[in-house]
């Protein structure tokens, strides 16, 4: 077979691979909704390109409009970066499973390298920069300066998906290296909020003007940028298939933790240890936790040196949200992960009813770290002592028992150690995660404006901790539900399970 | 424990996996359940353990007088509707049953906990499972995920035993095994069965261990129990062997 014949069939493979995902095939309301959300934020990417042009001229006047987007050009790369975490693949465990085939690893590994750093994703940023740059850069530098800024933009959007996919691959083997990237990208916005003047303003706009006239200098730069990380890429993804395919891995444990003191707790304590074992021991779960902690540290920088979240509306958001974004991350796929051993549990009297106590006292006390967080700038004034007990114990007594209602809907099995893509999910996980991101703000503006600043949060305490009082009655009821569903979940984390 | 099957029937689709009028295990009793790929026999587990949805029928553990008298349960138990029988009921039929983040030593301290079993018991018991194990289960260091199948498969059916269970049900617990642990299981079956009179069910495509350990084989085919052959003195081979034209 020739090499575009195989190409070709990888390409059919990998496409009927994402067709065929168990839960898009069962779930047509999660096709619909993709499409939807792609569609939603193109609308919205297109509406700033189409906006920001005469926004930046009036607050810059005398600059080129264009100039002012470059000089966001490190913050849209951020987002770039981070927003890849749930959406992307490594390409080592796609290149497994053809490993002993009479196919050669290198060009594998090369067509799923090539596919990733050049996919349609890489353009979607299209959506706002060709309307934009037609608008202010297209008049200024005619065609040529159009497509050659545009093609400025793409370089650095491919460099930074490959320099994702590289950091990705090292998280895959230690959950320690998602470090790297808080660390260099906690140092670059630190960098362009802490001095007077953004000192990385100026070198981006020059940079980005550079690509517009077409100086090749700055654009074999870019090329050879992509070629090193393209370079990183292979070789650390061609050593992880080949720790994939002889299963080079630690499997001695360091040390098997006890934690006898959880023994007092009896069987819940167990359940508990279990919780607590599969947050550490699994990467994917990991992952989650440290991805929410880092979304929590970086807005809280943002808010301790910058006035961006200042207003009273993006206040009250970034507070929820620091106190929600774990819960959110985690629970809200509440039981796929336990998908994996369903079986084991359900052969247990009441298994389920321990495990979700276990789950809704871990959760809890895991609000304990964005409060933590955020306590310097409750103790330096920009942020609300109140607010902030008002979010937590609305997350503990309100918000939680609205999520662990997922525990009765969710059967589609997580694996615990692979890759997430954005293909899992079910309907009620989307409906879930969109109300509580807009409920408790709604919730707070209403009872902040009924009782006022102190006694809106007094409100907003009073119905957590009403919550966290009667956690076992609806606990009970959420598993007297799960029950009675038993066979629909246990059905469809069989079949979601290898796939 | 005495397990009573009525009008059970499980189809997927066109395919019928399993379709029994009635059929009873007695109490104290070791049955075999043989038959080809897709004759039903996990599919059977499963509906005995309320893992699926029975399309109709039922599923009964009944208690034995001395049962009722230490009030393990009053009456018959019908596993779909009560979770009663989980208290004495232990299984082991895939990986699905193992926590694979989990050391064995830390399964085994949760299986015992969650039991209300003590630890002291709990290592006792194990004890009894050191030449299955052979030293590569407890003690180790390892994630069951990290084990290799056989080893895996000793820490379900040991799991599953922990429990002291009346009811033992196995599907295939010899898969994975080398000789020696294939021979350790088999008397380790017959032993507790002994000791317990707990009714076990066995699952198996080996013929040979199937005849050695169990004196009630059923031949399960497209989902019917197509033969109940006692087995008392090994006479069954002759039968199977006659059937799956050995």
């Amino acid at each position: 077979m020739n090499k575009y014949r195989l190409y070709r069939l990888l390409v059919e493979q990998q496409e009927l691979k994402d067709k065929r995902h168990p839960m898009l095939e069962k779930n047509r309301f999660m096709k619909i909704l993709m499409w939807f959300m792609v569609l939603y934020y193109a609308a919205i990417l297109l509406l700033m390109g189409a906006m920001l042009p005469m926004g930046f001229s009036g607050m810059y006047p005398g600059v080129a409009a264009f100039h002012v987007m470059d000089g966001f050009l490190p913050w849209l790369l951020l987002v770039d970066f981070w927003t890849r975490f749930g959406l992307q693949e490594t390409p080592a465990q796609q290149v497994r499973q053809y490993s002993i085939l009479p196919v050669r690893r290198s060009f594998l590994m090369n067509i799923y390298l090539l596919r990733t750093a050049f996919s349609s994703g890489n353009l979607f940023w299209g959506f706002m920069l060709v309307p934009f740059g037609a608008i202010c850069v297209l008049p200024l530098l005619g065609w040529g300066g159009f497509l050659l800024w545009l093609l400025g933009w793409w370089l650095l959007c491919v460099a930074d998906g490959l320099c994702y996919l590289f950091c990705r691959a090292l998280c895959m083997k230690s959950f320690l290296w998602v470090l790297l990237p808080l660390a260099v990208h906690g140092g670059i916005v630190a960098l362009m909020l802490v001095p007077d003047k953004n000192p990385l303003d100026m070198p981006c706009t020059v940079m980005m003007y550079e690509f517009a006239k077409g100086n090749l200098l700055y654009i074999i730069g870019a090329a050879a940028l992509i070629a090193l990380f393209y370079w990183a890429n292979y070789a650390l993804q061609m050593r992880m298939v080949y720790n994939e395919v002889a299963k080079k891995e630690e499997v001695e444990l360091k040390s098997a933790t006890q934690m006898n003191y959880l023994n007092r707790w009896g069987t819940l304590g167990e359940y508990l240890k279990m919780e607590i074992k599969l947050r550490m021991r699994n990467s994917q779960v990991r992952m989650q936790f440290f991805v929410g902690i880092g979304f929590i540290l970086f807005f809280s920088v943002i808010q301790y040196f910058s006035d961006v979240y200042s207003g009273a509306f993006m206040s009250s958001f970034v507070c929820m949200y620091d106190y929600m974004v774990l819960g959110m991350m985690t629970l809200i796929t509440i039981m796929c992960y336990e998908g994996n051993y369903i079986d084991g549990l359900m052969a247990r009297r009441e298994s389920i009813y321990a495990l979700l106590r276990a789950k809704y006292y871990f959760n809890t006390a895991v609000l304990i770290f964005p409060f933590l967080i955020v306590l310097p700038l409750i103790i330096a004034g920009r942020s609300s002592l109140w607010m902030n007990l008002g979010y937590l114990f609305l997350t503990a007594g309100v918000m939680y028992p609205m999520i662990f209602q997922m525990a009765v809907y969710n059967n589609n099995t997580l694996p615990l150690n692979q890759k997430l893509t954005g293909k899992q999910g079910n309907t009620m996980q989307q409906i879930v995660s969109m109300v509580v991101l807009f409920l408790p703000i709604l919730l707070e503006k209403l009872l902040v404006l009924v009782l006022g600043d102190v006694w809106g949060y007094v409100a907003l305490i009073a119905l957590g901790t009403l919550g966290i009082a009667t956690h076992k009655v609806w606990l009970r009821n959420i598993y007297t539900r799960f029950m009675a569903r038993r066979y629909v979940n246990m059905d469809g984390f069989r079949t979601s399970r290898n796939s | 424990m005495k397990i009573i099957i009525e009008n059970l029937k499980k189809t997927f689709g066109e395919k019928v996996a399993v379709d029994i009028e009635r059929y009873e295990i007695k109490d104290g009793e070791m049955l075999g359940l043989v038959g080809n790929n897709g004759a039903g026999k996990s599919t059977l587990f499963r509906l005995m353990l309320d893992l699926i949805k029975a399309d109709s029928g039922r599923v009964l553990m009944q208690p034995s007088p001395e049962e009722m008298a230490d009030g393990l349960a009053k009456s018959d138990v019908d596993v779909s509707t009560t979770e009663d029988w989980k208290d004495w009921t232990g299984a082991f039929v895939d990986e699905s049953f193992l926590i694979d983040y989990l050391t064995p030593d830390e399964y085994f301290q949760f299986l015992g906990r969650i039991s209300g079993r003590k630890q002291e018991d709990v290592d006792a018991f194990l004890q009894e499972f050191g030449h299955f194990m052979a030293g590569e289960v407890a003690g180790q260091k390892k994630l069951i995920r990290n084990l290799s199948a056989g080893n895996k498969q000793k820490v379900g059916i040991v799991g599953a035993m922990l429990l002291q269970p009346k009811v033992l049900i196995l599907d295939e617990p010899f898969n994975f095994l080398d000789p020696s642990s294939q021979n350790a299981i088999k008397h380790l079956l017959q032993d507790y069965n002994r000791k317990t009179g707990a009714t076990i069910l066995v699952s198996s495509h080996n013929l040979q261990h199937t005849v050695d350990i169990c004196p009630r084989i059923a031949l399960l085919e497209h989902g019917v129990i197509i033969r109940d052959i006692e087995n008392a003195n090994g006479e069954a081979t002759a039968e199977l062997e006659n059937y799956f034209e050995l």
